[in-house]
């Protein structure tokens, strides 16, 4: 049976009334460790992504070096004195040998 | 329902409708299937893996929603949702897997979003057929490649998710523009109200929110095509740089097989252990499944499910009984209708595509 045929109004409608409940996704966002550039990354990374992505990364400074151009280039303001503090920062405090984050589970929100 | 201790550790992130998923990053939402939910062929809604690479769409209106198809095509047109869901409808159970998948086992490191083994799942998607929307705008003969644009928002100057794929598989039977999955209109998290369903191929084809199809001369060239989702073209030492001009997109997926139960560090007392997981092999079939509790010494057949489909997984178990209490590592090791097998240890790329290795668990087993 197509699911065509069975997918009328009604559906649709429920759909739509489900899709119209607010996001109610609430990012809480892991802290990034302390020194003198948390403020900083925090504030150029996090205005596109939140610090799960960073937290999770164990990469040696070449490769975070690679990874902090790119974000420069897709926008991240990063002034040109502080690149490589950046690069310095995620090398020390996220490096390949660190062991990995503690898994984390998805809570099922509220409806409202 | 989970246990109570996953809860209480993680009072963090609040996603409605994915609870007890795994969460890799929150913004973007990028969630996990954890071990105890693969526990059925068709992977329920809320247990199904979230990928995205940018903000989804903050606006839902289907009303408004339009899909155009143009370029090499001799008449371009656009469908509102009405027009698209009066189309003939089929459906593909698929199994569906980030090109990521496994990337945290990848050493040396490298950068991406830290996936274990569930960036995986697999659904029943129905909709029209791409290659009947091909037909109807015509495609020229100059017409090479099918480019999929969808609705994610963009942060920044981060590249548009583009994507495209060879008019060989957009015309393919199989390939669809997906509008429901599991019988009910996609979930916004899955590409709310369609995407393309590119079967055995890495997630990354399947383009969510779609609005826009276009017929390109060549392969699309932004980001994620390349230098995104590129596989080196002969094999890579790990670590090493790869020249771009010697690589090429990720397409189909390879055998692989992932331990869903025991996981890795459990211990167990009983003197029966169910071992299971699922198998696949993209556009291929999984044809053996072996396990080993020794490390990979010895080997023996694991049981196939019986439920199969050509671009679905297989789920399989096994009992085990061990002679006596203590660490032990479990492996599983997949083969195709092809003759591939996966291997020992995957093939490093700098961005740690199509991991693929046996997988192993670490386990301890109680007096």
């Amino acid at each position: 049976m197509s699911w065509l045929k069975r997918f009328d109004s009604r559906l649709w409608a429920g759909a739509i009334a489900w899709l119209a409940f607010p996001v109610l996704l609430q990012a809480q966002s892991p802290e990034l460790p302390p020194g003198p550039l948390q403020a900083k990354v925090r504030t150029a990374c996090t205005e596109c992504h939140d610090s799960h992505i960073i937290v999770q990364q164990r990469l040696n400074d070449k490769a975070w070096s690679k990874e902090v151009d790119k974000m420069i280039k897709w926008g991240a303001l990063v002034d040109s004195s502080d690149r490589n503090a950046f690069v310095g920062y995620l090398s020390v405090n996220f490096p390949p040998n660190k062991a990995p984050e503690p898994e984390e589970r998805a809570g099922p929100g509220k409806k409202k | 329902m989970l246990p109570r201790s996953i809860w209480a550790a993680n009072l963090g992130v609040e996603v409605p409708g994915k609870a007890g998923m795994i969460v890799r990053s929150a913004r973007f939402l990028d969630l996990e299937t954890p071990g105890e939910f693969f526990d059925s062929w068709i992977t329920p809604l809320p247990h199904f893996f979230v990928r995205n690479h940018m903000h989804e769409p903050s606006t839902w209106d289907p009303d408004s929603w339009n899909l155009s198809i143009s370029g090499e095509v001799d008449h371009p047109l656009s469908l509102n949702l009405a027009e698209l869901t009066k189309m003939e409808t089929h459906t593909v159970t698929n199994t569906l897997e980030c090109a990521g998948n496994g990337r945290a086992f990848q050493q040396p490191k490298v950068p991406g979003v830290q996936w274990q083994r569930g960036a995986v799942g697999t659904a029943r998607f129905s909709g029209p057929r791409l290659r009947d929307l091909l037909q109807r705008a015509g495609i020229k003969a100059t017409g090479k490649h099918v480019m999929f644009r969808g609705r994610d928002e963009v942060p920044g100057k981060v590249p548009p998710f583009v994507r495209s794929i060879p008019v060989e598989k957009a015309t393919d039977a199989d390939t669809l523009i997906a509008t429901q999955m599991n019988g009910v209109p996609l979930p916004r998290h899955h590409g709310f109200p369609a995407r393309a369903l590119v079967p055995g191929w890495i997630g990354a084809a399947s383009c969510k929110w779609l609005t826009e199809i276009k017929v390109l001369d060549q392969e699309f060239d932004g980001n994620f095509m390349k230098p995104g989702y590129r596989m080196p073209n002969h094999p890579v030492s790990p670590g090493g740089e790869v020249n771009l001009a010697d690589t090429h997109a990720a397409t189909s997926l390879g055998v692989k097989s992932i331990i869903a139960q025991p996981t890795e560090g459990s211990s167990m007392k009983s003197h029966s252990i169910r071992i299971h997981g699922a198998a696949w092999a993209g556009e291929a079939a999984v044809a053996r499944l072996q396990i080993s509790t020794d490390g990979g010494t010895t080997w023996s057949d694991a049981r196939l499910g019986s439920q199969q489909a050509r671009y679905a997984w297989r789920l399989w178990d096994h009992v085990w009984r061990p002679q006596r209490p203590g660490e032990y590592i479990i492996m599983s090791r997949a083969t195709d209708d092809q003759g591939h097998t996966q291997p020992q240890s995957a093939a490093w790329n700098p961005s740690g595509y199509l991991y693929n290795a046996v997988d192993q668990v670490k386990v301890y087993v109680l007096a």
